[in-house]
């Protein structure tokens, strides 16, 4: 599903973020990416969404290579991989419902299909009744469910989530992380970027960690080694 | 699928206006001041250019004839002198004209009346006034003027006409030069503040711009938006100058009616007959500015 083949990533004038990184993550799987603060597993995810370019080595997402994707074919690959952030990133003046809405509709998707998918997507991440609200009017952990449902609407088959649980009290983390299982359950592959402990250890699924750029460990049933 | 995301973008562009209204209201204002300013400039043009038109207009020559010469002689000069390239009208004024009009100058000045009483007889000679077609070929006039060979001619001395033509030509030509450099400089400086307020309007969209593009937003489908918003702006802006900029220009009217008595100033008049070419030409103007602006800011922050 995703291959990382040789990566690195130098920022001028000489910061190494990443160094000869190689991953293969199987179609389906549940992956946690751990490390400390600055060992690169943001930039890993904005290669992989196309915010950024690698250095060197290539990149593959679904078979397609975006090493050196262009401008104009990022939205294409961000339709097809769902991601969700820290910080939620919706659009402030737009209630949840058109937040999830919005994904659909600048990929031109009908009226009426945005109507058939925007409730169920909604019903999944339990926000049916607060489809009217606006961001600042809910709290983090429903903010970052929003933010999932409109990842979740283009039926994507890779998600990435980076540190969906960083602004969050351990009740709502647990909900999220609860609401991705659910979601790889559905045959999503799931990429969680993240330095909580102790989510990473009750996931008891594959764990990659990263250390000054580079990967130091790849355990199928890992736990937080850091 | 074109015509949905085309309904889409007129749909995001009336939200973003409708809920971001006071940022909107706050950029239209800043249009409005613009375009009034503008437009204030240009009245001030057409104001200016009436003065000068006025002085200019006052310039003529006169071609004094000895007393005794006969109607038929001075009729014959006049045609000789109206057939000159640089002459716009030759009006004669016969003796007894020229009396009834120093007269009519001088009728508070009792002394001077008395004295042409006293003198009984019409001490005046007849003249011709020659109006040159413009300002500028006064000079040329007079040179040709000079080189008339005729016995009626008493008088050409004309070196302080031209001393004065010089002057006048200068004064209005340094009042067209100031004009114009002021007229630019402000015109630059309103559309910098223009460009700066359509690019501060979409500095506080540089998260939503960043996000839309992390959806997968095409490039076309953020720009549009903010490029609709622009033009619905100037639109507005434009109009709102038209509502109060015209029943300002009736305020202003009667004043200039009064000021310039016996001239014909209209300024209303003016921005009428150039209605499309005035208004058309600033919304165009405003609107590729701010087109511009909008892409550029929008450019900037999508960028990721």
């Amino acid at each position: 599903m995703i291959k990382l083949l040789n990566i690195s990533k130098i920022y001028q004038p000489d910061v190494h973020a990443l160094r000869d990184v190689n991953l293969h993550i199987k179609p389906g799987e549940f992956i946690s990416i751990v490390g400390q603060s600055g060992t690169g597993k943001t930039t890993m995810v904005k290669i992989l969404t196309g915010e950024e370019r690698a250095t060197n080595g290539r990149v593959l997402v679904g078979g397609w290579d975006i090493t050196n994707i262009g401008q104009r074919e990022v939205p294409w690959l961000r339709r097809q991989i769902g991601v969700i952030y820290q910080d939620f990133k919706l659009l402030p003046k737009k209630n949840l419902r058109e937040n999830v809405s919005f994904a659909l509709e600048v990929c031109g998707n009908t009226p009426t299909k945005i109507s058939s998918i925007v409730p169920q997507v909604m019903k999944i991440v339990g926000l049916e009744d607060k489809q009217g609200r606006y961001p600042r009017e809910v709290s983090g952990g429903e903010q970052q469910r929003a933010a999932i449902a409109r990842a979740l609407v283009h039926r994507p088959k890779i998600l990435l989530a980076d540190e969906p649980t960083g602004n969050l009290d351990s009740i709502n983390a647990n909900e999220i992380i609860e609401l991705l299982l659910r979601i790889n359950r559905f045959g999503t592959t799931v990429v969680l970027v993240t330095h909580n402990r102790e989510v990473v250890n009750r996931l008891k699924r594959r764990v990659i960690t990263l250390d000054s750029g580079m990967i130091v460990g790849d355990q199928e049933v890992g736990k937080y080694i850091l | 699928m074109v015509f949905l995301s085309f309904l889409r973008i007129i749909k995001f562009s009336f939200q973003d206006i409708y809920r971001n209204i006071w940022l909107s209201i706050v950029t239209i204002t800043i249009l409005i001041l613009a375009l009034f300013s503008i437009n204030l400039l240009l009245a001030v043009r057409v104001i200016s250019d009436t003065a000068i038109g006025a002085v200019k207009d006052k310039i003529d020559v006169s071609l004094y004839l000895k007393p005794d010469s006969t109607e038929e002689e001075i009729m014959a000069l006049k045609s000789q002198v109206s057939n000159l390239t640089q002459v716009k009208e030759v009006s004669y004024i016969s003796k007894a004209q020229a009396l009834e009009f120093f007269q009519e100058k001088n009728k508070d000045n009792p002394e001077i009346l008395q004295a042409l009483r006293e003198l009984g007889k019409n001490p005046l000679t007849p003249s011709l006034v020659i109006t040159p077609k413009a300002s500028e070929v006064a000079g040329e006039l007079i040179e040709e003027l000079n080189k008339i060979k005729s016995d009626l001619i008493e008088s050409r001395n004309f070196s302080d006409h031209k001393l004065m033509l010089d002057k006048i030509n200068g004064i209005t030509g340094k009042v067209n030069e100031i004009g114009m450099i002021i007229s630019l400089i402000f015109i630059l400086i309103t559309l910098l503040v223009v460009y700066n307020a359509v690019r501060v309007e979409i500095y506080t969209h540089r998260e939503e711009i960043g996000i839309m593009r992390l959806v997968g937003a095409s490039n076309s489908f953020i720009h549009m938006p903010f490029f609709l918003s622009s033009l619905i702006y100037t639109l507005i802006g434009t109009a709102v100058v038209i509502l109060i900029f015209y029943p300002f220009l009736s305020l202003l009217q009667p004043y200039l009616e009064t000021f310039f008595t016996g001239y014909d100033i209209n300024v209303i008049s003016y921005f009428n007959s150039n209605f499309i070419k005035i208004f058309g030409l600033e919304f165009l103007a405003v609107a590729l500015i701010n087109a511009l602006a909008s892409w550029m800011a929008v450019r900037k922050y999508s960028k990721v």
